[in-house]
């Protein structure tokens, strides 16, 4: 084996291979830039704050007029009445209250007394009436177990 | 940790993950409000974690300490690179979770809320980690740079940790980590949370010290294949 051999094994600088690293950085950066500047106009910049409560809707009822929003407040209990296309119900604030007409099947934990977020909008820019298109409830962060061998007394309480 | 608990450390996991299921699905009542879909408290919540403290967390601290000269290594490079593949495993799993979970109980798979979207910017982001890994050859550079992309990447976390409180969002608020730090979880129903978080977090250093152990293999493979191929160009030289 000839001594100088290691000599010739001297490795070449691959500056295609930097390039090559650079444009795929590049690529990346920029598919990253795009991902998130898509998400960010899908979500946060056009809703950071996903609804307008019903007291903020009925406040600013002349400027939302008839755009399309999204409403929360509480499901007023007993309120609801079951229509052909959907549901109608009260929603209530703290200060006001809106009538809802909404239309599509509510989901499943859809009652009385639960905060939900109604999509749709104002009859007309002074109405408490409200066409809904879409409900969705917006459950609480508590978790209470349910006791379903427990009973009702006939004055209200449960043992 | 000694070798034994080392080895434990996947069946340990595994036990307390059945134990977590078997409680979440047979022993824990359902709740008044959501039912039996209450189940998913303790799958969603514990992955959510995991993803964005515990995984995420790791990735950010050994990226910091690789930026930092006195501390820079390989290992932690290899770390930072390890628990960002976790990361975006159970970010995956907390997005499907959520929609599954979402559908029920809000009415549809997906809400353009302050939360979910940060929690889809987040999964987006660890994607490019991994991306711009695969994008660079170089070690040093690689490294690097992936570090202070980690870094950049940790102004997401209190975004997604306080959208629920600085705006309105669809998403309910913290049951867990509370401002008062009150758990709003009752009972039996509370001990099963509590449980899920250490099985799930003994599941990520289970993966973790897996993740490492292969990236260490294919390193060592790598070097035996580079001292192989030169063994081999040396041999290739004609004898003068």
């Amino acid at each position: 084996m000839a001594s100088s051999a290691p000599d010739q094994l001297t490795p070449v600088a691959p500056p295609v291979l930097k390039s090559r690293a650079r444009r795929r950085n590049l690529i990346v950066l920029l598919a990253l830039g795009l991902s998130v500047v898509a998400l960010l106009s899908q979500g946060l910049l056009s809703s950071l704050n996903y609804f307008k409560t019903v007291d903020e809707a009925l406040a600013q009822r002349h400027n939302i007029g008839t755009k399309i929003i999204r409403l929360e407040g509480l499901v007023k209990p007993h309120s609801i009445t079951r229509t052909s296309t959907g549901a109608s119900f009260f929603l209530t604030g703290s200060n006001g209250k809106v009538f809802v007409v909404s239309h599509g099947t509510p989901p499943q934990l859809f009652r009385g007394n639960i905060p939900v977020v109604v999509v749709g909008r104002f009859l007309t820019s002074t109405s408490a009436s409200f066409d809904g298109t879409q409900i969705m409830v917006k459950h609480s962060s508590t978790y209470i177990a349910k006791h379903p061998k427990r009973v009702k007394a006939p004055n209200g309480t449960v043992r | 940790m000694n070798e034994l608990g080392r080895r434990a450390l996947g069946p340990l996991s595994l036990i307390l993950l059945v134990s977590t299921f078997w409680l979440g699905y047979f022993v824990t009542p359902p709740d008044q409000v959501q039912g039996d879909l209450a189940r998913l408290l303790y799958i969603h919540p514990a992955v959510a974690w995991v993803a964005l403290y515990v995984s995420f967390g790791t990735a950010a601290i050994a990226s910091a300490m690789y930026l930092w000269p006195r501390t820079r290594s390989e290992s932690l490079d290899r770390i930072a690179h390890s628990a960002m593949e976790v990361s975006v495993f159970f970010i995956a799993i907390t997005l499907i979770t959520g929609s599954i979970w979402g559908r029920p109980t809000w009415g549809v798979w997906w809400a353009w809320d302050a939360r979910l979207t940060s929690s889809a910017i987040f999964g987006v982001f660890g994607l490019g980690y991994l991306a711009l890994r695969r994008a660079n050859e170089d070690r040093e550079i690689r490294a690097r740079r992936s570090a202070v992309f980690c870094i950049l990447t940790a102004i997401n976390v209190p975004i997604i940790h306080f959208s629920v409180i600085w705006w309105k969002t669809l998403h309910q608020g913290a049951s867990v980590f509370t401002s008062n730090r009150t758990l709003k979880v009752h009972g039996s129903m509370a001990f099963t949370l509590l449980l899920s978080f250490v099985a799930f977090t003994l599941t990520f250093f289970w993966f973790l010290r897996t993740r490492y152990r292969i990236e260490v293999a294919k390193d060592r493979q790598g070097h035996q294949k580079l001292v192989a191929s030169i063994e081999q160009r040396r041999n290739e030289v004609p004898a003068t």
